[in-house]
């Protein structure tokens, strides 16, 4: 079973390099940084819940995961960032396949509030997943969501943060456990790299019946699985590699 | 105004269980009765105007119909991207209802003055501007649009008109004929601009007046009633609680743009209005009168 996904993961990894070389174009890093988590969810989530990516940079790894899992087609990932194309640098809403528009931060997460919100207030079953960045934990709407979703009593949102260190530079997103807890809300440290573990964390039953809303701080590696990028994550953070890195890539990918 | 606000949202939501209200911490006393009658649907979001709108466009995913409502520059400027990204980049159905139109609030000076809130708005896709300045105007648009789908802003402001007036979504209404000058006026100065067109009808000097409660979109019949205008008397004046950039000079400048005219704009120029006091003082300051129309109509040679 285990064998099962590292094969999917090793595929879908090989699929985000691929894209972002044939684009010259696209943030790989990021999308690898968010591939096991993307996975965990698109795998587990039934059809009630929905899923909403706030940090939209990490759109190569969520339209190669979709891809895998049958929600877009794959050849389709071809024409990524191409003029004509749909699948832009950032996603766009698209009823079926993308429930949000993004890539300003700190916008995907308020509207997952209000769609969690909607929900409420039509008493439909399911939960809200929304995955965003330790990076754009920066924006104040971050926390003005954070505010409203305790207060609102949104205990079907579930914000997966992927916390990958790229804020090093920055004034970083520390002790983001301990902010979420501190704004009421039930928060809890994962390996995001672990598929096992955030299946268990946010999809075991126990998961499911929260009073309050749930975060998980996910921590990842930016550009996992290929260790040039894992080693220098800001030269690579919006790169295409060439064709020979990504002959490279290839062969520690499916070594 | 603000009453009629109240009284046509707790109608209408009463009728239509889409309609969910999230308000910014003000007019709480003026919707008791929305909050208490479908406590479920209305959400006071505190002094987070940019989760805010987001919020409301998540609601507007899932089927809803939100309004959103505070103070104008609270929910325009402050949270233009959020209206932009989220509303109408997404083409999302929120209404926007602010109060606290251009200078209303005067004496608090140039942080609750908004005068730029229709030119930034005018600039983005899918968005649309309703002006109503009349209980009755309001009432009539927003029953007729607020379920339109597209992302919307109400200007309301705080002093209204007597006219009888008829609005229609996307319509121009012609309030007065004439033959020499296109006077086109928005908000309450819709007034000044009929009550200078009586007096100056008197001297010989005779006006159309035209009206415009729907800033964007404007029909294309309305705009043919606009270019049939400037092409007659080939002079308009324009009168706006508004920045003279981006607002209704502009927009009539783009629909006549064939057309050979002369264009006088009374409006707010390019300026912070730092006084205080009353909004007719600044009213006066700025020549948005009957007076300060019918001077620069006698000057318009």
């Amino acid at each position: 079973m285990e064998i099962d996904y590292i094969k999917d993961l090793k595929q879908i990894r090989w699929d985000i390099v691929k894209m972002v070389h044939h684009a010259k174009e696209g943030h790989i890093p990021s999308g690898l940084s968010v591939l096991e988590i993307l996975y965990a969810i698109y795998k587990n989530k039934n059809k009630e819940d929905s899923f909403f990516l706030s940090k939209g940079h990490a759109s190569a790894g969520l339209y190669a995961v979709l891809a895998h899992f049958g929600i877009l087609k794959k050849e389709e990932l071809d024409s990524f960032c191409d003029y004509d194309s749909w699948l832009g640098g950032h996603p766009h809403r698209k009823e079926g396949c993308f429930m949000n528009s993004s890539g300003s931060l700190g916008h995907g997460f308020p509207i997952a509030a209000g769609f969690a919100l909607s929900k409420k207030i039509k008493e439909e079953p399911g939960r809200v997943f929304c995955l965003v960045g330790d990076g754009e934990c920066n924006e104040g709407s971050i926390w003005e969501t954070a505010m409203y979703a305790e207060q609102l009593k949104l205990s079907n949102l579930v914000c997966v943060v992927d916390d990958n260190n790229s804020q090093i530079r920055a004034k970083i997103s520390t002790n983001l456990v301990e902010k979420f807890r501190a704004f009421g809300w039930e928060a809890q440290e994962v390996d995001g790299h672990n598929i096992p573990d955030i299946e268990s964390l946010i999809f075991k039953d126990s998961a499911k019946v929260y009073s309050k809303p749930f975060c998980v701080v996910a921590r990842t590696i930016k550009g996992k699985g290929i260790k040039a990028m894992e080693d220098d994550m800001f030269s690579w953070h919006h790169k295409a590699p060439t064709d020979d890195e990504l002959e490279k890539f290839k062969a520690e990918i499916f070594k | 105004m603000r009453k009629q606000f109240a009284k046509t949202i707790f109608e209408v939501g009463g009728l239509d269980k889409r309609l969910t209200v999230l308000i910014g911490d003000i007019s709480h006393f003026l919707l008791r009765d929305i909050e208490s009658n479908y406590p479920s649907r209305f959400f006071n979001m505190g002094m987070a105007e940019q989760a805010m709108m987001s919020v409301a466009s998540g609601l507007a995913i899932n089927g809803l119909i939100p309004v959103v409502h505070s103070i104008a520059p609270f929910v325009t400027e402050r949270c233009f991207e959020q209206i932009k990204d989220d509303l109408c980049y997404q083409n999302l159905g929120v209404n926007i209802i602010s109060v606290g139109s251009a200078f209303d609030y005067a004496s608090l000076g140039c942080t609750h003055h908004c005068y730029d809130d229709i030119a930034i708005l005018r600039t983005l896709p899918n968005m649309q501007i309703i002006y109503p300045s009349a209980p009755h105007e309001f009432d009539i648009l927003f029953r007729e649009s607020y379920a339109n789908g597209k992302p919307k802003y109400f200007r309301l402001p705080a002093k209204t008109h007597n006219l009888s007036t008829k609005p229609k979504f996307g319509e121009v209404e012609k309030l007065h004929d004439g033959e020499c000058v296109t006077l086109v006026a928005v908000g309450p100065q819709i007034q000044n601009a009929y009550d200078a067109a009586i007096e100056l009808a008197r001297e010989g000097i005779s006006c159309d007046v035209l009206h415009l409660t729907t800033i964007k979109p404007i029909s294309e019949n309305s705009k043919k009633i606009i270019v049939e205008s400037v092409s007659k008397t080939q002079r308009v004046v324009t009168v706006e609680e508004s920045s003279i950039l981006g607002g209704i000079a502009d927009e009539i400048a783009n629909i006549a743009y064939d057309v050979k005219f002369r264009h006088r704009r009374i409006g707010i120029q390019d300026k912070f209005m730092l006084n205080y006091g009353k909004y007719d003082e600044h009213c006066k300051a700025n020549g948005l009168t009957k007076e300060g129309i019918i001077k620069i109509i006698h000057e318009f040679k």
